[in-house]
């Protein structure tokens, strides 16, 4: 398949899919359930062809021209590809689980409709050539995902999207006229094309310093970098397969994605430091990495707890990006990749929770790990790589990160991230100390708050095996990050090919 | 053409609007109208028109009368409208009215002074144009203060329509009687009845509704 | 009365195209169509007549010629954005129709005044069409004549009280706006003695007087654009009329007036910089005013009648990027303002078909009524989402492209003000239109019952919005036009 005809038929699978997903009747069950898994089989093999061709040297790229000097530009470059394997990979769990969780739920046509396309808006936000194209999807992705949000319909979950709009498409609009004022500026910079703004002179650089914050306002909203990330626990409210979706494939990693983009592909590593960015980018993530913490301790629930766990972590991939130096950018590329599987492992234990015991605070945890052993297991290895315990895939990322500190020259990042773990520690050790040393319902104290006994595993199959799925990959990427294929591998590579002058 | 001639039916094409205007007798005010449009043909035939006086007379009076009266209701046999308005505008509403009708007057003034004061014209016959001038302002300026001003339906319905007039007249003053100026009136006269027919259908519907005659809320 | 010069063919297809619509709407009162197929049959007819004048235009040029009637003689020009216009007026027109024949089998409408559609229909096709091409100011007059009686005749098909007061105020409005327009042609007159937009653009009148007319003409036009502070008419006038009627007025005919005004302003006044700042404020305001008014009202037909109030302020914002600038930031406003006019009137047609759809099905009009039809009627919801993202400018659709552009021309310009203008009004869409998403969302326990509706009223205006989706993505080919031939 020509190349360009490859990218065109992955992104239309998903889009394809949403269209007979909303032609479908709301009753026909089955044929949505085959619809939704092949579609993300088809999408992940696709994807897996274009990442061999990759690295074979193929190329896979499609463009036309909405404007006389703007063009939309679809394009998989290593960085792109290693992004659409993540998110299509997830997908795949999350679709398997979303089908479980909402076996009993009104409005499945609506939620599987618009979850296809926030799939393709995902994917298309990977494969972006260009900011204008980056745009276009993640401005999808923001109406794809409000749907989603509210799906409840209940009085809390309509606040929060309401809550949720009003973050994002602010956020949208902050891009645009950033956007706008940077090809006003220097024309359609496609991603890679370093050059086009390093041929600015000094009198220049206090526009582009100021361009650069406002994209990365607009980004940060969706990458829950303080003070912006006021949406991400509110969001709580929704279902547990789109708190999945929102903190470990799509919309968080969106702009954590963006960040990335920006900072090595449109600017170039070398003028960011130039401008004194990487800098301001440091403090920015060190702030957020404590502060999400610092509140996740204070957290009664267990899903507004992981929320606040979100905005800490994924702010390592933002202080990876500010740190000068491969390592640096390593840790950033490759953590992209492993918070998002510890972050859905630990999303979909708090679904199974949930679901089957009704569980929504932490101190109902108490134990948990007898009556539902292989979800504490899963639970257990997500919350230990959170920490960066080996041989848990967090490990890498905490260690990459600190290398790559004293790489660029700034030491006293060790101090954040060490503080950073311990804060980690401090609220998930608890929650395992719950979990499986303290008697529960189970050992004949107290009650589960509302138990269903879903299926006759300890829960549903369709929620049990994503869980188990995932955490097995989190201890697959930490013990055998040395394979090729492995995210650290295909980070490095990355940062090797792309980024080293 | 001598001053008198000209100011007679000039003055008489005033009052017949002012009177038309002012006149609570809503049968009463259309015959007045039915007059003035008379003679505002006859003014068209002197004026070298005589396609337009036809169209005048046709449409203008005419029709334009038969559209008017049927908004009143004399045709039908369902219930006409109460033969006098006794509608009073409230203060506050009318300001806003005043002013715009005000502005409209100062720049429609304004430019008929540049143009008349200066060279600007393109046809001769000073006099004539000079008093045709300052007719169709008069006149514009009473169909905007009744348009602003009444309440009841079909008195603004014939302020429009004298509004229009003065603004034909005024056309004509500025730019001759020429071809183009033919056209526009033409096209004009033909509007202002269908505006006029549709005004008295709605009117008669309102009416028949809901007794109304009025815009209950102003815009 | 074809004139000189001018291929036979062109001509004769070009005047077919733009009366054909008269004998048409005749036809079509005495026989009311009750399928979609005759409107279908239309359409194959009219389209490609337009797309290959278009296609003559863009490979030859301009066409123009002029007629004589009686003495008089009249001027009509079709260039790119003329053809451009025509295509999309049809579009929109054919999209009506079908809409009204397939409303009509479930609304109150009786048969007399369904019939008396089609006349009045085909009337204002054929004065659009000829706004499009008119070349002098007596053509306009009496094609703006036309457009603003056949509009009001369409308003008043319904009878309820509520469209008859909405309905005579917009005669009295519109009628005393022409008549200051008419004022404005004739000082034009007076001074240069000619009515045709070439001659006017050539023999300068002198200042005074051409200032005094142009603002005379641009009351009367603005009044009939519904451009704050003279938009009072436009709300009742559409929360009232009958839908497929709300759906044709918010997307055409409320254009046609911002597109006279432009080609008048561009031929007499094209320095003018404080009066276009002037329109631009005006614009601007109307852009938080209609936001806001929209915010805050509480009925569906209501909220999108004032967003038509807030859009109209975008094109506003064209006067002062077009006055006074530099040669390439004009060539991005005139770009910008056209594809923000098609993209609205695609968008806002089928928003109204949509609100249409969900009014009829929820049975009554309140924004609290919705409740549910997120589950119920997904299919009208979709459309009115579809169609709200582009009034919000979200990519992929026209708006967004036309925002992009009117961005880009404003920071290249300098002129930040108008950057400000277009960030609140984003925000103020978005805020309304999920209000009503969060209506619609809302999941009821009593169930109220819902009327089904037939396919086709919500597959027109799915297909409307998907339009205005599509024409984001696929604008260069329009804008190239445009491009090429510049701006007069």
């Amino acid at each position: 398949m020509s190349g360009g005809l490859l990218v065109l038929a992955a992104l239309g699978t998903s889009l394809f899919a949403a269209l007979l997903i909303f032609l479908l009747p709301e009753r026909a069950f089955r044929a949505r359930t085959g619809l939704n898994l092949g579609a993300a089989l088809i999408k992940l093999s696709l994807v897996a062809w274009m990442v061999w061709g990759l690295s074979r040297g193929r190329e896979y790229a499609v463009e036309f021209a909405v404007l006389e000097e703007l063009a939309f530009v679809l394009r998989a470059d290593a960085l792109g590809i290693m992004f659409a394997g993540l998110s299509s990979l997830l997908w795949l769990f999350t679709t398997v689980y979303a089908i479980g969780y909402l076996e009993d739920s009104p409005n499945r046509k609506r939620f599987f409709g618009f979850f296809s396309l926030c799939v393709a808006s995902t994917f298309g936000i990977s494969l972006a050539g260009n900011l204008f194209t980056f745009l276009v999807f993640y401005e999808l992705l923001t109406l794809s995902t409000y749907p989603l949000v509210v799906h409840r319909g209940t009085y809390r979950a309509l606040a929060a999207g309401r809550v949720y709009l009003r973050y994002t498409l602010t956020a949208g609009l902050v891009l645009m006229i950033g956007m706008v004022a940077l090809h006003a500026l220097a024309g359609d910079i496609r991603f890679g094309q370093r050059e086009l703004l390093a041929e600015f002179g000094p009198e220049d650089r206090l526009m582009l310093v100021g361009l650069f914050w406002v994209l990365i306002a607009g980004f940060g909203v969706k990458a829950a970098i303080v003070p912006l990330h006021g949406w991400l626990p509110r969001a709580m409210v929704a279902p547990a397969p789109v708190s999945a979706l929102l903190h470990a494939v799509a919309v968080v990693k969106a702009g954590a994605f963006g960040i990335v983009r920006l900072v090595y592909d449109v600017y170039g590593i070398e003028l960011s430091a130039k401008l004194g960015l990487l800098n301001g980018l440091v403090a920015v993530a060190s702030a957020t990495i404590l502060y999400g913490s610092l509140r996740a301790l204070a957290q009664q629930e267990l899903k507004p707890r992981l929320a606040y766990s979100t905005v800490s972590q994924v702010s390592y991939i933002v202080l990876g990006v500010g740190l000068f130096g491969p390592l640096g950018t390593i840790a950033a590329l490759s953590h992209l990749l492993h918070q998002g599987l510890m972050k859905i492992t630990l999303f979909f234990c708090a679904g199974n929770y949930a679901e089957e015991l009704g569980i929504h605070r932490i101190d109902e945890l108490d134990g948990v790990g007898r009556r539902m052993p292989l979800t504490s297991l899963a639970f257990t290895v997500g919350a230990l790589g959170m920490i960066g315990l080996p041989p848990v895939v967090g490990f890498l990322s905490k260690w990459y990160l600190g290398m790559g500190s004293i790489q660029a020259g700034m030491p006293w990042v060790i101090a954040v991230l060490v503080a950073s773990s311990l804060l980690n520690a401090a609220y998930f050790l608890p929650l395992l100390d719950r979990l499986w040393f303290r008697p529960g319902p189970d050992h004949g104290v107290g009650e589960w708050p509302e138990e269903r006994r879903l299926g006759r595993l300890e829960t549903h199959a369709w929620l049990l095996v994503p869980t188990m799925a995932t955490a097995l990959f989190c201890l697959m990427a930490g013990a055998l990050a040395g394979l090729p294929f492995s995210p650290l591998e295909w980070a490095t590579r990355v940062t090797n090919v792309e980024y080293l002058p | 053409m001598p001053l008198s001639a000209e100011l007679l039916p000039a003055g008489l094409l005033v009052i017949l609007a002012a009177t038309c205007l002012l006149d609570r007798q809503l049968p009463r005010a259309c015959l007045i109208f039915i007059f003035f449009a008379l003679l505002m043909a006859l003014a068209w035939w002197q004026l070298d028109a005589p396609w337009l006086a036809l169209a005048e007379s046709l449409l203008g009076a005419l029709l334009t009368g038969a559209a008017l009266r049927l908004g009143l209701g004399r045709f039908a046999s369902q219930r006409p409208l109460p033969a006098r308005d006794l509608h009073v505008r409230p203060p506050p509403q009318t300001v806003v009215r005043y002013l715009a009708a005000l502005v409209w007057l100062v720049l429609a003034s304004i430019a008929v002074w540049g143009v008349a004061a200066g060279e600007a014209l393109v046809t001769p016959g000073e006099v004539s144009r000079r008093s045709l001038l300052i007719t169709g302002l008069a006149i514009m300026v009473l169909g905007l203060w009744g348009f602003a001003h009444h309440l009841h339906l079909l008195r603004r319905l014939l302020a429009f329509n004298v509004l229009g007039s003065g603004v034909f007249l005024l056309l004509a003053g500025l730019a001759g009687p020429v071809i183009e100026v033919q056209g526009l009136i033409l096209v004009g006269l033909v509007v202002a009845l269908a505006g006029s027919v549709l005004g008295a259908l709605l009117l008669r519907r309102l009416f028949l509704l809901d007794g109304q005659v009025t815009l209950s809320d102003e815009g | 009365m074809i004139a000189d010069g001018l291929p036979l063919l062109e001509a004769t297809v070009l005047w077919s195209a733009l009366l054909a619509p008269l004998p048409m709407g005749m036809l079509a009162w005495r026989f009311p169509p009750q399928r979609i197929a005759t409107v279908l049959l239309i359409a194959m007819l009219l389209l490609p007549a337009s797309l290959w004048l278009l296609h003559r235009v863009a490979v030859g040029g301009e066409l123009q010629g002029a007629g004589s009637l009686g003495g008089l003689l009249l001027h009509w020009r079709m260039d790119a954005l003329a053809g451009l216009l025509l295509l999309l007026t049809q579009l929109v027109l054919l999209a009506s129709a079908a809409y009204a024949v397939c409303y009509q089998r479930v609304s109150a409408l009786h048969q007399r005044a369904y019939a008396r559609y089609w006349p009045l229909l085909g009337g204002l096709a054929a004065a659009l069409g000829l706004i499009w091409v008119a070349a002098d100011l007596l053509t306009l007059y009496a094609a703006l004549e036309l457009m603003g009686l056949c509009a009001v005749g369409m308003l008043l098909l319904l009878g309820e009280k509520s469209a008859l007061m909405a309905g005579m105020r917009y005669l009295l409005y519109a009628l005393v706006g022409s008549l200051a327009w008419l004022l404005g042609a004739a000082l034009l007159l007076g001074a240069s003695g000619r009515l045709d937009l070439a001659g006017l653009a050539a023999n300068g009148a002198p200042e005074a007087v051409t200032g005094i007319a142009i603002a005379l003409l641009a009351a009367g036009l603005l009044l009939k654009a519904a451009i704050f502070p003279l938009h009072g008419w436009l709300v009742p006038v559409h929360a009232s009329a009958w839908a497929p009627v709300s759906a044709l007025h918010g997307a055409l005919v409320v254009k046609a007036s911002f597109f006279i005004l432009m080609q008048l302003w561009q031929r007499l006044v094209p320095e003018a910089v404080a009066a276009a700042w002037l329109l631009g404020g005006l614009g601007s305001l109307a852009v938080v005013w209609g936001g806001l008014q929209a915010l805050r009202t509480n009925a569906l037909k209501q909220v999108v009648a004032w967003s038509t109030v807030g859009q109209l302020g975008y094109l506003m914002l064209a006067f002062p990027l077009l006055t006074g600038t530099s040669a390439a930031v004009a060539t991005l406003a005139w770009q910008a303002t056209w594809l923000q006019l098609a993209g609205h009137a695609l968008a806002k047609g089928a928003m109204f078909m949509a609100a249409g759809n969900l009014v009829l099905a929820a049975g009554k009009g309140g924004l609290s009524d919705l409740a549910g039809t997120s589950r119920r009627l997904p299919l009208s919801l979709m459309a009115f989402g579809l169609a709200a993202v582009s009034l919000m400018g979200l990519p992929p659709s026209a708006g967004f492209t036309a925002k992009w552009l009117l961005l880009t021309s404003a920071i290249l310009a300098g002129q930040w003000p108008w950057v400000v203008v277009l960030g609140v009004g984003t925000l103020l869409t978005a805020a309304y239109v999920f209000r009503v998403f969060r209506f619609a969302f809302v999941e009821d326990e009593h169930r109220p019952e819902v009327r089904s509706l037939p396919a086709g009223v919500d597959l027109t205006a799915l297909l409307l919005a998907l339009a205005a989706l599509g024409l984001g993505l696929g604008a260069e080919w329009p804008l190239a036009l445009l491009r090429e031939e510049g701006t007069p």
